[in-house]
């Protein structure tokens, strides 16, 4: 049984195309990376890239949340929700780095593209890029590191916006960007609520300057660097996302994105450790090491955490998709749901992965066992969320309306 | 503003080598190790930047020496009533630099353990050994070869599994052993080995103590084969690889001490593991404190430094606790394998266990809490040049290795609570 069976998962409220989309992605991740990876380990050019652009481009996952209007297979309604967590899920077991820069991208997209609210004039602008036969489209998202501090601002003016940031470190792809969406402090605008947006910008707009790549801890898909912005212009209907609901939803469906993609790694986790459990032997000759009841005790709780955080992005899921029962993706109540649904989950995540590595001892800490790179990828994209502590105070404020900032 | 050198030691019984070694090996630390520690991960195969620190600390400023009999050219600390407190100071002091160093130097003494502590010290073999050390000012590596590939934790759990499983075999042929077996893993292994202290039975399948044998064997005795290093997700200073044992040959001399008294004294093998592993957890959790003291400093928000920020500062608040507690619990039980006359034996299963249930706390704790500083940084805890990413992937093996964390357990677990059978 495959962990997408084993697993428990709200079935009713997937289509047929999701359960057989995510049977042919695990079929990718198969023969695209996990079968070529004990030589290549995370080779970007040999390994990751072509992976990458077989998945966006051949499979064409970039063109799956994009009317067909502008070229897309129209999947663009937020019932994608599912889509996108049954994708993300064994995407993220072949490689979390690529599922990050998957779940960029459809943030971005749900806020151009979503059905009932197109922004045709954006849509036409990023055509081209999401619509390449040969290159993948990158988004880079431009976060706040720190909570509801934007790294950049942008003021508009005869039409056109201008975007500043010195230093701005995105949370994946500064350095192959094909489009950066910068979350902004709008200037000159006089309700709080409405002085937050996120300005789409090509890769190669004028006045983009990026740093060179830095080494992290994992994702060595997403090769990231700081990015300076100064007086980049766009066209206001770039400004994708406007007011603070318009940008609380993308992050909302960003944190499914690091959800499904934390599940996905963990299922990952789960098949390894499985493996090393039935064939090891502690304790002498003949004691099967998932018979220890000291071990099974860990592996089951292994086995909890990722049958709970894939419940929980499935209810996430289950709320971004369906606006006439929850609301707005945007709404307080389902920002700080996805906020804690996508901070749990990646607690767990690192928590369940450290955990089967203690299990695995050595084997767990060695490259060629592969489970090593899940736990560092999975703390890296950990951090895109920000930190937790100040992601709290949110949650303080929804449900005791704490002035804490 | 707050350093290191604030947090807590136990100045009554601190050893006498504690500052003048303290202040060498943080200059090192500072000139060879943390400018260039940065590149380490992508040296893991090549150890070119690595080297060069590894000579200044081992062999120029002679750290390699230090456990044996000053007549041989050793500091005599094996003899000393202060080997546990200073090699913890000496430990951390490296760990704080890079972790991997610390493990890799701390295991050139580890197998020495066995042949130069009072009051079981070989004199015939510290002789045949010292030189290898002592007599040069390039590094030389030992190792403790236990792990065999069906599984480390089970060698070190002898209570239990009594030796049973060991299959690395030495067999005596006259006047010397005949040594069989495939080991991996070894802290200095990988290539770099000198001299090996090797985890070998006597007798294949028996659970008697007296068919435990601890042997030396020099890495250059036929039929020794080292292969390469393995790549993991850290620790790149410290080279770990496999270990083939053909039919090689070694005087019966080069067994540590004999039946019986080679397990009882590899006990005391895993308590100084057990001290070298806490004390690396502390030196990384200082280093940590040093590197997050300035990124919260420096980066702001909402106006104010991020330390000002109430919920941060709780999570500050329980890093120093933490640091506290590691480093004062470490130093407690250092102190504990310096006074056996008043702890009892160093080789005694209850420490043994104390040592244990310290180490997985540590452990623990501190993979918890530079997780949680990573947090506390955003995306800036990913990025190499912070260092908090690096020790966080290093610390990793320290809380899985020696067993890991459910080998303690059941030893803890066994001498508290008299069990018998986990
Ligand atoms: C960087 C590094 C340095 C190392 N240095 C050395 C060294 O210097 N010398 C050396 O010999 N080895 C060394 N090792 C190997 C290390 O000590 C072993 O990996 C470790 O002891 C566990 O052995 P194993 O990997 O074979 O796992 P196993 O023995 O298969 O154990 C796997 C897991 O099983 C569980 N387990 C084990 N026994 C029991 C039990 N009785 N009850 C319940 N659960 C149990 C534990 O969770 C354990 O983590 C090193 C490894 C690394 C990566």
């Amino acid at each position: 049984m495959s962990s997408h069976d084993l697993f428990p998962c709200m079935y009713e409220w997937m289509s047929d195309m999701d359960v057989s989309l995510a049977g042919n992605l695990r079929r990718w991740a198969e023969s695209e990376l996990m079968e070529k990876r004990l030589e290549l380990k995370e080779d970007y050019a040999a390994l990751l890239a072509p992976a990458m652009r077989k998945l966006f481009c051949d499979i064409g996952l970039q063109r799956l949340f994009w009317p067909e209007a502008h070229g897309g297979d129209g999947h663009n309604s937020p019932s994608a929700a599912y889509t996108m967590v049954a994708a993300l899920e064994q995407v993220a077991r072949g490689d979390t780095g690529i599922a990050l820069l998957l779940s960029s991208l459809w943030a971005l997209q749900t806020c151009v593209a979503t059905e009932g609210r197109v922004n045709e004039e954006a849509c036409e602008a990023l055509s081209p890029v999401i619509t390449s036969n040969d290159a993948p489209a990158i988004v880079s998202l431009v976060l706040p590191l720190f909570r509801d501090v934007p790294q950049a601002k942008a003021k508009l003016s005869r039409g056109s916006w201008s975007v500043e940031a010195e230093k701005a470190r995105p949370a994946s792809s500064g350095a192959d960007a094909s489009v950066f969406a910068v979350l902004c402090a709008l200037e000159g605008v006089d309700d709080p609520g409405d002085a937050l947006g996120i300005v789409a910008i090509p890769g190669d707009a004028k006045g983009i300057k990026r740093g060179s790549a830095f080494l992290k801890t994992g994702l060595a898909a997403d090769r990231n660097a700081d990015v300076e912005f100064a007086k980049v212009k766009a066209p206001e209907a770039m400004c994708v996302a406007r007011g603070v609901e318009a940008c609380r939803a993308a992050l909302a469906w960003f944190y499914l994105g690091v959800s499904a993609s934390n599940v996905g790694a963990l299922f990952a986790c789960h098949e390894i450790l499985k493996e090393w459990g039935d064939n090891r032997v502690i304790k002498g000759k003949g004691n099967i090491f998932k018979d220890n009841p000291l071990t099974a005790a860990v592996m089951a709780e292994v086995a909890k955490e990722i049958s709970v955080d894939r419940l929980l992005t499935c209810d996430l899921a289950r709320v971004l998709a369906e606006p006439a029962i929850y609301g707005p993706a945007g709404s307080e109540a389902n920002f700080v749901t996805a906020s804690m649904v996508a901070h749990q989950v990646a607690q767990s995540a690192e928590k369940a992965i450290g955990n089967a590595m203690e299990m695995m001892a050595s084997a767990g800490y060695a490259t060629e066992w592969n489970l090593e790179r899940y736990w560092r990828d999975t703390k890296t994209m950990q951090l895109c969320l920000g930190p937790y502590e100040l992601a709290k105070m949110d949650v303080a404020r929804y449900f005791y309306q704490s002035q804490a900032r | 503003m707050r350093t290191i050198d604030d947090f807590t030691r136990p100045l009554e019984y601190l050893s006498p080598l504690d500052d003048p070694l303290g202040k060498i090996v943080r200059d090192w630390a500072e000139n060879y190790v943390i400018p260039h520690r940065r590149k380490f991960d992508e040296d893991w195969k090549e150890h070119a930047l690595i080297e060069p620190a590894f000579k200044k600390l081992m062999g120029e400023l002679g750290m390699q020496r230090v456990l044996f009999p000053e007549d041989l050219g050793g500091w005599g600390l094996g003899r000393s009533n202060y080997v546990g407190t200073a090699s913890y100071r000496l430990f951390e002091e490296v760990a704080r630099a890079d972790s991997g160093m610390a493990v890799a130097f701390g295991v050139v003494y580890w197998p020495m353990v066995m042949i130069a502590m009072e009051p079981h010290v070989n004199r015939e073999l510290c002789e045949e050994f010292a030189p290898i050390f002592c007599n040069t000012t390039e590094p030389r590596f030992a190792a403790n070869a236990m792990t065999e590939p069906q599984g480390g934790a089970d060698i070190e759990n002898m209570e239990i599994v009594g030796g049973s499983t060991i299959q690395t075999t030495a067999v005596l042929d006259g006047d010397e052993w005949v040594i069989n077996g495939h080991k991996l893993w070894p802290t200095n292994s990988g290539g770099v080995c000198d001299l090996f202290g090797v985890v070998c039975t006597t007798n294949p399948g028996s659970r008697d103590p007296n068919d435990f044998a601890f042997i030396f064997v020099p890495a250059d005795t036929p039929g020794v084969t080292q292969g390469p290093p393995y790549q993991k997700a850290g620790m790149a200073a410290d080279k770990n690889g496999d270990i083939w044992f053909e039919n090689v040959r070694v005087p019966k001399s080069y067994r540590a001490h004999g039946p019986g008294l080679d397990l009882m004294y590899f006990k005391e093998v895993i308590s100084f593991g057990n001290m070298g592993s806490i004390s690396f957890v502390g030196g990384v959790m200082l280093n940590v404190f040093e590197r997050l003291y300035e990124f919260v400093s420096s980066e702001t928000y909402k106006g104010q430094p991020l330390k000002e920020h109430d919920a941060v500062a709780g999570v500050l608040a329980d890093f120093v606790r933490d640091t506290e507690i590691v480093r004062m619990c470490g130093y407690q039980y250092a102190r504990m394998l310096d006074r056996p006359d008043l702890y009892g034996p160093r080789w005694s299963d209850e420490m043994v266990a104390k040592g244990r249930a310290i180490k997985y706390w540590a452990c623990d704790q501190g993979m918890a809490d530079v997780g949680k500083a990573m947090n506390l940084m955003s995306s800036y805890g990913a990025d190499r040049d912070w260092d908090i990413e690096k020790h966080w992937r290093d610390l990793k093996i320290v809380q899985l290795w020696m067993g890991g964390k459910q080998l303690c357990q059941a030893e803890v677990a066994r001498w508290f609570f008299d069990l018998e059978t986990v």
